[in-house]
Protein backbone atom coordinates (compact mmCIF):
# COMPACT_ATOMS: atom_id res chain seq x y z
CA UNK A 1 0.00 0.00 0.00
CA UNK A 2 3.03 2.05 -0.18
CA UNK A 3 2.26 4.46 -2.74
CA UNK A 4 4.39 7.65 -3.71
CA UNK A 5 3.02 10.67 -2.34
CA UNK A 6 2.76 12.04 -5.24
CA UNK A 7 0.25 9.80 -5.99
CA UNK A 8 -1.45 9.91 -2.43
CA UNK A 9 -1.98 13.44 -3.10
CA UNK A 10 -3.52 13.04 -6.48
CA UNK A 11 -6.19 10.70 -4.92
CA UNK A 12 -6.44 12.56 -2.17
CA UNK A 13 -7.15 15.82 -3.68
CA UNK A 14 -9.79 13.72 -6.01
CA UNK A 15 -11.57 12.84 -2.81
CA UNK A 16 -12.05 16.05 -1.60
CA UNK A 17 -13.24 16.81 -4.87
CA UNK A 18 -15.63 14.58 -4.48
CA UNK A 19 -16.49 15.00 -1.10
CA UNK A 20 -16.93 18.74 -1.59
CA UNK A 21 -19.33 18.27 -5.00
CA UNK A 22 -21.77 15.53 -3.19
CA UNK A 23 -22.01 18.34 -0.18
CA UNK A 24 -22.78 20.50 -2.95
CA UNK A 25 -25.24 18.66 -4.51
CA UNK A 26 -27.27 17.45 -1.17
CA UNK A 27 -27.14 20.19 1.52
CA UNK A 28 -30.66 21.25 2.11
CA UNK A 29 -31.26 24.81 0.22
CA UNK A 30 -33.29 27.56 2.36
CA UNK A 31 -34.70 30.54 0.60
CA UNK A 32 -36.04 33.46 2.10
CA UNK A 33 -38.59 35.45 1.71
CA UNK A 34 -37.82 39.25 2.14
CA UNK A 35 -38.86 40.55 5.72
CA UNK A 36 -41.57 43.07 4.49
CA UNK A 37 -43.51 40.21 2.63
CA UNK A 38 -43.05 38.04 5.93
CA UNK A 39 -44.45 40.81 7.48
CA UNK A 40 -47.46 41.88 5.20
CA UNK A 41 -48.26 37.85 5.17
CA UNK A 42 -48.70 37.97 8.97
CA UNK A 43 -50.72 41.16 9.14
CA UNK A 44 -52.78 41.15 6.21
CA UNK A 45 -55.24 37.91 6.85
CA UNK A 46 -56.38 38.53 10.49
CA UNK A 47 -56.65 42.45 10.09
CA UNK A 48 -59.01 40.97 6.71
CA UNK A 49 -60.24 39.13 9.68
CA UNK A 50 -61.22 41.55 11.59
CA UNK A 51 -62.81 44.08 9.68
CA UNK A 52 -64.88 41.51 7.92
CA UNK A 53 -66.62 40.60 11.49
CA UNK A 54 -66.50 43.97 12.43
CA UNK A 55 -68.90 44.72 9.44
CA UNK A 56 -70.72 41.68 9.86
CA UNK A 57 -71.44 43.09 13.47
CA UNK A 58 -72.52 46.43 12.24
CA UNK A 59 -74.92 45.12 9.87
CA UNK A 60 -76.20 42.75 11.98
CA UNK A 61 -76.75 45.58 14.72
CA UNK A 62 -78.07 47.87 11.81
CA UNK A 63 -80.74 45.48 10.61
CA UNK A 64 -82.40 45.91 14.25
CA UNK A 65 -83.08 41.77 14.53
CA UNK A 66 -81.81 42.31 18.67
CA UNK A 67 -82.76 44.87 20.88
CA UNK A 68 -79.98 47.41 21.73
CA UNK A 69 -79.55 45.93 25.27
CA UNK A 70 -78.36 42.54 23.74
CA UNK A 71 -76.48 43.39 20.82
CA UNK A 72 -74.68 47.29 20.93
CA UNK A 73 -73.22 48.99 17.84
CA UNK A 74 -69.66 48.40 17.34
CA UNK A 75 -69.28 52.22 18.17
CA UNK A 76 -70.74 51.95 21.38
CA UNK A 77 -68.61 49.13 22.79
CA UNK A 78 -66.11 51.46 21.10
CA UNK A 79 -66.96 54.70 22.68
CA UNK A 80 -67.21 51.94 26.25
CA UNK A 81 -63.36 50.90 25.83
CA UNK A 82 -62.38 54.86 25.02
CA UNK A 83 -64.15 55.63 29.05
CA UNK A 84 -62.00 53.18 30.67
CA UNK A 85 -58.77 54.55 28.19
CA UNK A 86 -59.26 57.86 29.14
CA UNK A 87 -59.97 57.67 33.04
CA UNK A 88 -56.90 55.26 33.12
CA UNK A 89 -59.15 52.29 35.01
CA UNK A 90 -58.15 50.08 31.82
CA UNK A 91 -54.40 49.57 33.22
CA UNK A 92 -55.57 48.78 36.86
CA UNK A 93 -58.16 46.56 35.70
CA UNK A 94 -55.66 44.51 33.12
CA UNK A 95 -52.80 44.89 35.53
CA UNK A 96 -54.63 43.27 38.55
CA UNK A 97 -55.21 40.36 36.46
CA UNK A 98 -52.55 40.03 34.27
CA UNK A 99 -50.28 40.10 37.90
CA UNK A 100 -52.20 37.51 39.12
CA UNK A 101 -51.76 35.17 35.83
CA UNK A 102 -48.02 35.81 35.78
CA UNK A 103 -47.67 35.06 39.21
CA UNK A 104 -49.77 31.93 39.15
CA UNK A 105 -47.75 30.60 35.89
CA UNK A 106 -44.76 30.94 37.39
CA UNK A 107 -45.51 29.32 40.88
CA UNK A 108 -47.27 26.30 38.64
CA UNK A 109 -44.02 26.32 36.47
CA UNK A 110 -41.90 25.89 39.61
CA UNK A 111 -44.41 23.29 40.82
CA UNK A 112 -45.01 20.95 37.71
CA UNK A 113 -41.52 20.60 36.52
CA UNK A 114 -40.15 18.73 39.13
CA UNK A 115 -43.78 17.27 39.35
CA UNK A 116 -43.33 15.80 35.53
CA UNK A 117 -39.39 15.04 36.15
CA UNK A 118 -41.02 13.17 38.04
CA UNK A 119 -43.87 11.48 36.69
CA UNK A 120 -41.65 11.11 33.33
CA UNK A 121 -38.39 9.61 35.23
CA UNK A 122 -40.04 7.48 38.04
CA UNK A 123 -42.14 4.34 36.94
CA UNK A 124 -43.71 4.45 40.10
CA UNK A 125 -45.07 7.98 40.11
CA UNK A 126 -46.14 7.50 36.42
CA UNK A 127 -48.22 4.82 37.58
CA UNK A 128 -49.47 6.63 40.46
CA UNK A 129 -50.12 9.65 39.68
CA UNK A 130 -49.85 9.90 35.83
CA UNK A 131 -53.53 9.41 35.39
CA UNK A 132 -55.02 11.64 37.95
CA UNK A 133 -51.98 14.41 35.97
CA UNK A 134 -54.18 13.49 32.80
CA UNK A 135 -57.51 13.57 34.29
CA UNK A 136 -57.13 16.85 35.96
CA UNK A 137 -56.41 18.58 32.50
CA UNK A 138 -59.99 17.54 31.54
CA UNK A 139 -61.41 18.82 34.40
CA UNK A 140 -62.61 22.07 33.73
CA UNK A 141 -60.94 24.15 36.96
CA UNK A 142 -63.85 26.68 37.44
CA UNK A 143 -65.32 23.36 38.86
CA UNK A 144 -62.93 24.03 42.01
CA UNK A 145 -64.31 27.72 42.01
CA UNK A 146 -67.00 26.97 45.16
CA UNK A 147 -64.56 24.42 47.16
CA UNK A 148 -62.27 27.07 47.07
CA UNK A 149 -64.62 29.83 48.17
CA UNK A 150 -65.22 27.74 51.11
CA UNK A 151 -62.18 26.14 52.16
CA UNK A 152 -60.25 30.06 51.89
CA UNK A 153 -63.04 32.55 51.52
CA UNK A 154 -62.90 35.59 48.85
CA UNK A 155 -59.46 35.69 48.85
CA UNK A 156 -56.31 35.96 46.97
CA UNK A 157 -55.69 32.44 47.91
CA UNK A 158 -58.96 31.01 46.37
CA UNK A 159 -57.70 33.10 43.10
CA UNK A 160 -54.26 31.10 43.18
CA UNK A 161 -55.23 27.76 44.16
CA UNK A 162 -57.80 27.78 40.88
CA UNK A 163 -54.94 29.39 38.36
CA UNK A 164 -52.80 26.34 39.99
CA UNK A 165 -55.05 23.32 39.46
CA UNK A 166 -55.27 25.11 36.20
CA UNK A 167 -52.09 25.11 34.82
CA UNK A 168 -49.63 22.61 36.86
CA UNK A 169 -51.09 19.85 34.93
CA UNK A 170 -51.07 21.00 31.40
CA UNK A 171 -47.15 22.00 32.08
CA UNK A 172 -46.48 18.58 34.06
CA UNK A 173 -47.95 16.52 31.46
CA UNK A 174 -46.07 18.32 28.34
CA UNK A 175 -42.86 18.35 29.97
CA UNK A 176 -43.91 14.26 30.15
CA UNK A 177 -44.46 13.75 26.65
CA UNK A 178 -41.45 15.99 25.72
CA UNK A 179 -39.14 13.42 27.89
CA UNK A 180 -41.15 10.83 26.57
CA UNK A 181 -40.74 12.05 22.66
CA UNK A 182 -36.80 11.74 22.73
CA UNK A 183 -35.50 9.74 20.51
CA UNK A 184 -34.27 6.79 22.59
CA UNK A 185 -30.81 6.95 20.32
CA UNK A 186 -30.07 10.40 21.95
CA UNK A 187 -29.52 8.89 25.44
CA UNK A 188 -27.79 5.56 23.95
CA UNK A 189 -25.35 8.68 23.15
CA UNK A 190 -24.74 9.62 26.78
CA UNK A 191 -24.47 5.88 27.59
CA UNK A 192 -21.49 5.44 25.13
CA UNK A 193 -19.60 8.68 26.29
CA UNK A 194 -20.11 7.38 29.78
CA UNK A 195 -22.47 10.43 30.70
CA UNK A 196 -23.69 9.94 34.58
CA UNK A 197 -28.19 10.70 35.10
CA UNK A 198 -27.06 14.26 36.24
CA UNK A 199 -25.20 15.39 32.80
CA UNK A 200 -27.35 13.12 29.97
CA UNK A 201 -30.32 14.99 32.10
CA UNK A 202 -28.53 18.31 31.72
CA UNK A 203 -26.86 18.06 28.85
CA UNK A 204 -28.62 15.81 26.26
CA UNK A 205 -32.54 14.48 27.61
CA UNK A 206 -33.94 18.25 28.84
CA UNK A 207 -33.02 20.40 25.99
CA UNK A 208 -34.16 17.38 23.96
CA UNK A 209 -37.55 17.71 25.68
CA UNK A 210 -37.45 21.48 25.48
CA UNK A 211 -40.22 21.76 22.51
CA UNK A 212 -42.93 19.55 24.48
CA UNK A 213 -41.94 21.21 27.56
CA UNK A 214 -42.70 24.85 25.91
CA UNK A 215 -46.07 23.23 24.20
CA UNK A 216 -46.79 22.61 27.35
CA UNK A 217 -46.24 26.39 29.13
CA UNK A 218 -48.17 27.67 26.40
CA UNK A 219 -51.03 25.27 26.75
CA UNK A 220 -50.20 26.09 30.76
CA UNK A 221 -50.50 29.81 30.37
CA UNK A 222 -53.91 29.51 28.84
CA UNK A 223 -55.19 27.53 31.61
CA UNK A 224 -54.16 30.15 34.00
CA UNK A 225 -55.78 32.73 32.19
CA UNK A 226 -59.22 30.71 31.72
CA UNK A 227 -59.12 29.79 35.02
CA UNK A 228 -58.30 33.26 36.71
CA UNK A 229 -61.42 34.91 34.78
CA UNK A 230 -63.15 31.81 35.85
CA UNK A 231 -62.34 32.85 39.60
CA UNK A 232 -62.91 36.98 38.89
CA UNK A 233 -66.46 36.49 37.56
CA UNK A 234 -67.68 33.46 40.29
CA UNK A 235 -65.20 35.16 43.40
CA UNK A 236 -66.01 39.10 43.62
CA UNK A 237 -65.37 40.84 46.98
CA UNK A 238 -64.22 43.99 47.64
CA UNK A 239 -60.64 43.43 49.19
CA UNK A 240 -59.73 41.35 45.76
CA UNK A 241 -59.89 44.51 43.78
CA UNK A 242 -61.07 44.80 39.87
CA UNK A 243 -59.54 42.83 37.65
CA UNK A 244 -60.88 41.48 33.99
CA UNK A 245 -63.29 39.08 35.71
CA UNK A 246 -64.77 41.45 38.31
CA UNK A 247 -65.11 44.16 35.38
CA UNK A 248 -66.61 41.96 32.61
CA UNK A 249 -69.05 40.73 36.22
CA UNK A 250 -69.66 44.71 36.95
CA UNK A 251 -71.16 45.38 33.19
CA UNK A 252 -73.54 42.20 33.95
CA UNK A 253 -74.89 42.96 36.71
CA UNK A 254 -75.96 46.55 35.55
CA UNK A 255 -77.08 45.51 32.36
CA UNK A 256 -74.13 47.03 30.58
CA UNK A 257 -73.72 45.16 27.27
CA UNK A 258 -71.34 47.13 26.00
CA UNK A 259 -69.22 47.33 28.67
CA UNK A 260 -69.67 43.09 29.02
CA UNK A 261 -68.12 42.73 24.96
CA UNK A 262 -65.54 45.32 26.13
CA UNK A 263 -64.37 43.85 28.66
CA UNK A 264 -64.53 40.46 26.96
CA UNK A 265 -62.42 41.85 23.85
CA UNK A 266 -59.53 43.35 26.44
CA UNK A 267 -59.30 39.51 27.50
CA UNK A 268 -58.92 38.07 24.30
CA UNK A 269 -56.47 41.14 23.48
CA UNK A 270 -54.09 39.98 26.64
CA UNK A 271 -54.27 36.62 25.83
CA UNK A 272 -53.90 37.04 21.51
CA UNK A 273 -51.11 40.16 23.16
CA UNK A 274 -49.37 36.89 25.25
CA UNK A 275 -49.19 34.20 23.18
CA UNK A 276 -48.23 37.03 19.95
CA UNK A 277 -45.13 38.58 22.48
CA UNK A 278 -43.87 35.72 24.60
CA UNK A 279 -44.72 32.07 23.45
CA UNK A 280 -44.86 32.77 19.80
CA UNK A 281 -41.36 33.60 19.66
CA UNK A 282 -39.74 31.66 21.97
CA UNK A 283 -41.50 28.81 20.33
CA UNK A 284 -40.19 29.68 16.89
CA UNK A 285 -37.31 29.83 17.72
CA UNK A 286 -36.35 26.90 19.92
CA UNK A 287 -38.26 24.81 16.81
CA UNK A 288 -35.92 26.54 14.23
CA UNK A 289 -32.88 25.66 15.80
CA UNK A 290 -33.73 22.08 15.74
CA UNK A 291 -35.19 22.01 12.07
CA UNK A 292 -38.26 21.02 12.95
CA UNK A 293 -40.15 24.89 11.57
CA UNK A 294 -39.74 26.02 8.32
CA UNK A 295 -37.42 28.83 8.37
CA UNK A 296 -40.08 31.89 7.75
CA UNK B 1 0.00 10.78 6.39
CA UNK B 2 2.84 9.13 7.76
CA UNK B 3 0.67 6.95 9.59
CA UNK B 4 1.46 3.57 7.71
CA UNK B 5 0.54 -0.01 9.38
CA UNK B 6 3.56 -1.67 10.56
CA UNK B 7 2.16 -5.58 11.00
CA UNK B 8 5.87 -7.59 10.84
CA UNK B 9 6.04 -5.63 14.69
CA UNK B 10 5.37 -9.04 17.20
CA UNK B 11 6.23 -6.99 20.42
CA UNK B 12 3.67 -8.54 22.69
CA UNK B 13 1.50 -5.39 23.03
CA UNK B 14 -2.05 -5.22 24.56
CA UNK B 15 -3.87 -5.57 22.00
CA UNK B 16 -6.93 -2.77 21.72
CA UNK B 17 -9.10 -5.07 22.36
CA UNK B 18 -10.20 -9.21 23.45
CA UNK B 19 -13.17 -11.43 23.71
CA UNK B 20 -12.24 -14.48 25.29
CA UNK B 21 -14.92 -17.74 25.22
CA UNK B 22 -17.20 -14.97 25.59
CA UNK B 23 -21.02 -16.17 25.61
CA UNK B 24 -24.23 -13.83 26.82
CA UNK B 25 -26.98 -14.77 27.67
CA UNK B 26 -30.44 -13.31 28.09
CA UNK B 27 -32.91 -13.88 30.81
CA UNK B 28 -33.05 -17.46 32.48
CA UNK B 29 -35.03 -20.94 32.51
CA UNK B 30 -36.28 -21.77 29.17
CA UNK B 31 -36.93 -18.64 28.60
CA UNK B 32 -33.33 -17.54 28.08
CA UNK B 33 -31.94 -16.37 24.67
CA UNK B 34 -28.27 -16.91 24.22
CA UNK B 35 -27.15 -14.10 21.80
CA UNK B 36 -23.61 -15.07 21.58
CA UNK B 37 -21.53 -18.07 22.42
CA UNK B 38 -17.73 -19.24 22.32
CA UNK B 39 -17.00 -15.97 20.60
CA UNK B 40 -12.94 -15.43 20.56
CA UNK B 41 -11.46 -12.14 18.89
CA UNK B 42 -8.95 -10.08 19.23
CA UNK B 43 -8.07 -6.72 17.25
CA UNK B 44 -4.76 -5.11 17.51
CA UNK B 45 -3.57 -1.32 17.95
CA UNK B 46 -4.70 0.81 14.66
CA UNK B 47 -6.39 -2.91 13.64
CA UNK B 48 -9.83 -2.47 11.21
CA UNK B 49 -11.71 -5.54 11.91
CA UNK B 50 -14.91 -6.09 10.12
CA UNK B 51 -17.48 -8.00 11.57
CA UNK B 52 -19.86 -9.33 8.69
CA UNK B 53 -23.18 -11.55 9.75
CA UNK B 54 -26.67 -12.09 9.14
CA UNK B 55 -29.81 -10.63 11.30
CA UNK B 56 -29.19 -11.94 14.57
CA UNK B 57 -25.75 -12.46 14.66
CA UNK B 58 -25.14 -10.88 18.05
CA UNK B 59 -23.60 -7.71 16.57
CA UNK B 60 -25.36 -5.00 19.13
CA UNK B 61 -24.56 -7.41 21.79
CA UNK B 62 -21.05 -7.71 20.59
CA UNK B 63 -20.35 -4.29 20.62
CA UNK B 64 -22.05 -3.40 23.91
CA UNK B 65 -19.76 -5.58 25.65
CA UNK B 66 -16.81 -3.93 24.15
CA UNK B 67 -18.29 -0.56 24.92
CA UNK B 68 -18.90 -1.72 28.61
CA UNK B 69 -22.31 -1.28 28.25
CA UNK B 70 -22.83 -4.83 29.36
CA UNK B 71 -21.36 -7.78 30.97
CA UNK B 72 -20.93 -11.36 29.79
CA UNK B 73 -22.33 -14.22 31.34
CA UNK B 74 -19.14 -16.27 30.98
CA UNK B 75 -15.62 -15.29 29.50
CA UNK B 76 -13.82 -12.08 29.38
CA UNK B 77 -13.84 -8.81 27.59
CA UNK B 78 -10.30 -7.21 27.74
CA UNK B 79 -10.46 -3.89 26.50
CA UNK B 80 -7.46 -0.88 26.21
CA UNK B 81 -9.25 1.70 26.55
CA UNK B 82 -12.27 2.26 29.13
CA UNK B 83 -13.81 4.68 26.90
CA UNK B 84 -14.35 3.41 23.21
CA UNK B 85 -16.47 5.46 20.99
CA UNK B 86 -19.48 3.98 19.34
CA UNK B 87 -20.76 5.47 16.18
CA UNK B 88 -24.42 4.33 15.14
CA UNK B 89 -26.02 4.07 11.94
CA UNK B 90 -27.96 7.49 12.55
CA UNK B 91 -25.80 9.92 13.34
CA UNK B 92 -27.64 10.81 16.10
CA UNK B 93 -26.54 14.38 16.50
CA UNK B 94 -28.26 16.42 19.05
CA UNK B 95 -30.71 18.62 17.04
CA UNK B 96 -29.82 21.34 18.86
CA UNK B 97 -26.18 21.98 18.54
CA UNK B 98 -24.06 23.09 15.88
CA UNK B 99 -21.75 20.66 14.43
CA UNK B 100 -19.03 22.08 16.34
CA UNK B 101 -20.45 21.49 19.41
CA UNK B 102 -21.91 18.23 18.86
CA UNK B 103 -18.22 17.19 18.25
CA UNK B 104 -17.14 18.97 21.41
CA UNK B 105 -20.12 16.49 23.67
CA UNK B 106 -17.78 13.63 24.53
CA UNK B 107 -15.07 16.35 25.68
CA UNK B 108 -17.59 18.50 27.58
CA UNK B 109 -18.83 15.74 29.30
CA UNK B 110 -15.21 14.44 30.31
CA UNK B 111 -14.61 18.21 31.79
CA UNK B 112 -12.02 19.27 29.17
CA UNK B 113 -11.79 22.88 29.03
CA UNK B 114 -13.65 25.01 26.64
CA UNK B 115 -11.04 26.36 24.20
CA UNK B 116 -9.14 23.71 24.26
CA UNK B 117 -12.39 21.50 23.13
CA UNK B 118 -13.07 23.87 20.48
CA UNK B 119 -9.49 23.02 19.08
CA UNK B 120 -9.63 19.65 18.84
CA UNK B 121 -13.32 19.69 17.49
CA UNK B 122 -12.27 21.83 15.15
CA UNK B 123 -9.64 19.77 14.12
CA UNK B 124 -11.39 17.14 13.51
CA UNK B 125 -13.73 18.68 11.56
CA UNK B 126 -11.30 19.79 8.81
CA UNK B 127 -10.20 16.02 9.29
CA UNK B 128 -13.30 14.80 8.16
CA UNK B 129 -13.24 17.96 5.50
CA UNK B 130 -16.44 20.00 7.24
CA UNK B 131 -13.95 23.02 8.12
CA UNK B 132 -16.80 25.98 7.28
CA UNK B 133 -19.49 23.90 8.21
CA UNK B 134 -18.43 24.20 11.73
CA UNK B 135 -21.54 26.70 12.77
CA UNK B 136 -24.20 24.67 11.00
CA UNK B 137 -27.50 22.53 12.58
CA UNK B 138 -27.75 18.80 11.97
CA UNK B 139 -31.01 19.73 9.79
CA UNK B 140 -28.91 22.19 7.93
CA UNK B 141 -26.52 19.60 6.66
CA UNK B 142 -26.87 16.36 4.78
CA UNK B 143 -27.22 12.83 5.37
CA UNK B 144 -23.58 12.63 4.62
CA UNK B 145 -22.17 15.34 5.76
CA UNK B 146 -24.14 14.33 9.31
CA UNK B 147 -22.49 10.95 9.37
CA UNK B 148 -19.18 12.99 9.61
CA UNK B 149 -20.16 15.23 12.27
CA UNK B 150 -20.54 11.63 13.92
CA UNK B 151 -17.73 10.24 12.83
CA UNK B 152 -15.45 13.27 14.19
CA UNK B 153 -17.92 13.27 17.65
CA UNK B 154 -16.79 9.29 17.58
CA UNK B 155 -12.78 10.12 17.23
CA UNK B 156 -13.35 13.42 19.49
CA UNK B 157 -14.44 10.38 21.88
CA UNK B 158 -11.38 8.48 21.29
CA UNK B 159 -9.21 11.33 22.48
CA UNK B 160 -10.88 11.12 25.92
CA UNK B 161 -9.22 8.55 28.63
CA UNK B 162 -9.25 8.89 32.15
CA UNK B 163 -7.25 5.93 32.76
CA UNK B 164 -4.26 7.89 30.43
CA UNK B 165 -1.10 5.45 29.77
CA UNK B 166 -3.11 3.35 27.56
CA UNK B 167 -4.72 6.08 26.06
CA UNK B 168 -1.97 6.83 23.70
CA UNK B 169 -2.78 6.22 20.05
CA UNK B 170 -2.28 2.29 20.23
CA UNK B 171 -5.35 1.96 23.05
CA UNK B 172 -7.60 3.79 20.54
CA UNK B 173 -10.62 2.43 19.30
CA UNK B 174 -13.68 2.89 17.57
CA UNK B 175 -16.91 0.53 17.28
CA UNK B 176 -18.79 0.99 14.21
CA UNK B 177 -22.68 -0.47 13.89
CA UNK B 178 -23.48 -0.24 10.35
CA UNK B 179 -22.70 3.18 10.11
CA UNK B 180 -23.52 3.71 6.35
CA UNK B 181 -26.41 1.29 6.20
CA UNK B 182 -28.76 4.44 5.54
CA UNK B 183 -26.86 6.39 3.11
CA UNK B 184 -27.46 6.44 -0.43
CA UNK B 185 -24.99 4.03 -2.89
CA UNK B 186 -22.85 6.76 -3.83
CA UNK B 187 -22.48 8.91 -0.19
CA UNK B 188 -21.77 5.70 1.10
CA UNK B 189 -19.09 5.07 -1.74
CA UNK B 190 -17.74 8.17 -0.83
CA UNK B 191 -17.76 7.99 2.65
CA UNK B 192 -15.91 4.47 2.68
CA UNK B 193 -13.25 6.10 1.23
CA UNK B 194 -13.20 8.74 4.21
CA UNK B 195 -13.67 6.34 6.64
CA UNK B 196 -10.59 4.78 5.29
CA UNK B 197 -8.55 8.00 4.94
CA UNK B 198 -9.54 9.36 8.76
CA UNK B 199 -8.41 5.83 9.82
CA UNK B 200 -4.97 5.79 8.09
CA UNK B 201 -4.44 9.28 9.64
CA UNK B 202 -5.62 8.87 13.19
CA UNK B 203 -4.53 4.73 13.62
CA UNK B 204 -7.51 4.25 15.11
CA UNK B 205 -8.26 0.23 15.91
CA UNK B 206 -12.10 0.17 14.42
CA UNK B 207 -14.60 -2.69 14.58
CA UNK B 208 -16.78 -2.40 11.99
CA UNK B 209 -20.35 -4.29 11.80
CA UNK B 210 -21.51 -4.66 8.88
CA UNK B 211 -24.12 -6.70 6.33
CA UNK B 212 -22.54 -6.06 3.20
CA UNK B 213 -19.88 -8.15 2.14
CA UNK B 214 -18.61 -5.90 -0.54
CA UNK B 215 -17.78 -3.03 2.26
CA UNK B 216 -16.25 -5.56 4.99
CA UNK B 217 -13.72 -6.70 2.21
CA UNK B 218 -13.02 -2.53 0.81
CA UNK B 219 -12.48 -1.85 4.36
CA UNK B 220 -11.07 -4.45 6.44
CA UNK B 221 -7.54 -6.05 7.55
CA UNK B 222 -9.59 -8.40 8.92
CA UNK B 223 -12.90 -9.76 8.06
CA UNK B 224 -14.76 -12.13 10.55
CA UNK B 225 -17.68 -13.84 9.58
CA UNK B 226 -20.17 -14.25 12.67
CA UNK B 227 -23.39 -16.90 12.46
CA UNK B 228 -26.86 -16.45 13.52
CA UNK B 229 -28.61 -17.82 16.67
CA UNK B 230 -26.31 -17.69 18.93
CA UNK B 231 -23.69 -15.86 17.30
CA UNK B 232 -20.23 -17.12 16.88
CA UNK B 233 -17.02 -16.69 14.89
CA UNK B 234 -17.68 -19.11 11.97
CA UNK B 235 -14.12 -17.78 10.14
CA UNK B 236 -11.59 -15.30 9.40
CA UNK B 237 -9.74 -13.97 6.70
CA UNK B 238 -6.92 -11.96 6.59
CA UNK B 239 -6.80 -9.43 4.08
CA UNK B 240 -3.65 -7.94 4.20
CA UNK B 241 -1.75 -8.38 0.77
CA UNK B 242 -5.01 -9.51 -0.74
CA UNK B 243 -4.51 -8.59 -4.24
CA UNK B 244 -7.49 -9.70 -5.31
CA UNK B 245 -10.26 -9.09 -3.30
CA UNK B 246 -13.27 -9.38 -5.95
CA UNK B 247 -12.22 -13.12 -5.66
CA UNK B 248 -12.55 -12.59 -2.04
CA UNK B 249 -15.89 -11.08 -2.31
CA UNK B 250 -17.43 -13.47 -3.92
CA UNK B 251 -15.88 -16.41 -1.43
CA UNK B 252 -16.69 -14.93 1.63
CA UNK B 253 -20.25 -14.20 -0.12
CA UNK B 254 -20.69 -17.79 -0.54
CA UNK B 255 -19.62 -18.60 3.13
CA UNK B 256 -22.02 -16.17 4.73
CA UNK B 257 -25.06 -17.80 2.27
CA UNK B 258 -24.30 -21.21 3.55
CA UNK B 259 -24.56 -19.94 6.73
CA UNK B 260 -27.76 -18.20 6.33
CA UNK B 261 -29.41 -21.38 4.73
CA UNK B 262 -28.63 -23.48 8.01
CA UNK B 263 -31.56 -21.78 9.88
CA UNK B 264 -33.67 -22.31 6.70
CA UNK B 265 -32.78 -26.19 7.13
CA UNK B 266 -33.17 -26.31 10.85
CA UNK B 267 -36.87 -24.13 10.83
Amino acid sequence: MAAPPETVRVVDRDAAAAVAGLDALDTPTVTRTPLWRRALGATVPPVLTLVVVIVAWQALWASALFPEFKLPAPGTVAEQFGEIVVDGSIWSITWTSVGRAVVGFLVAVAIATPLGLLVAKVAFVRTAIGPLLSGMQSLPSVAWVPAAVLWFGLTDATIYFVVLLGSVPSIANGLVSGIDQVPPILGRVGDVMGAGRLASARLILLPAALPGYLAGCKQGWAFAWRSLMAAEIIATSPQLGVGLGAYLKQGSDVNNIAGVISAIVLILIVGVGIELLVFKPLERRVLQTRGLAAPV
Amino acid sequence: MTATLDRTQVAPTRPAAQLTGVAKVFGTGAGAVTALTGVDLRVEPGEFVCLLGASGCGKTTLLNLLAGLDRPTRGTVDVATDRPAVMFQEPALLPWLTAVRNVELPLRLAGVGRSNRRGTANELLELVRLDGQARKRPHELSGGMRQRVALARALAATTVDTTSGDAEKGGRLMLMDEPFAALDAITRDVLQGELERVWRATGTAVVFVTHDVREAVRLGQRVVLLSSRPGTVVREWDLTGTADRRALTGEITDHLREVISTHGRAA
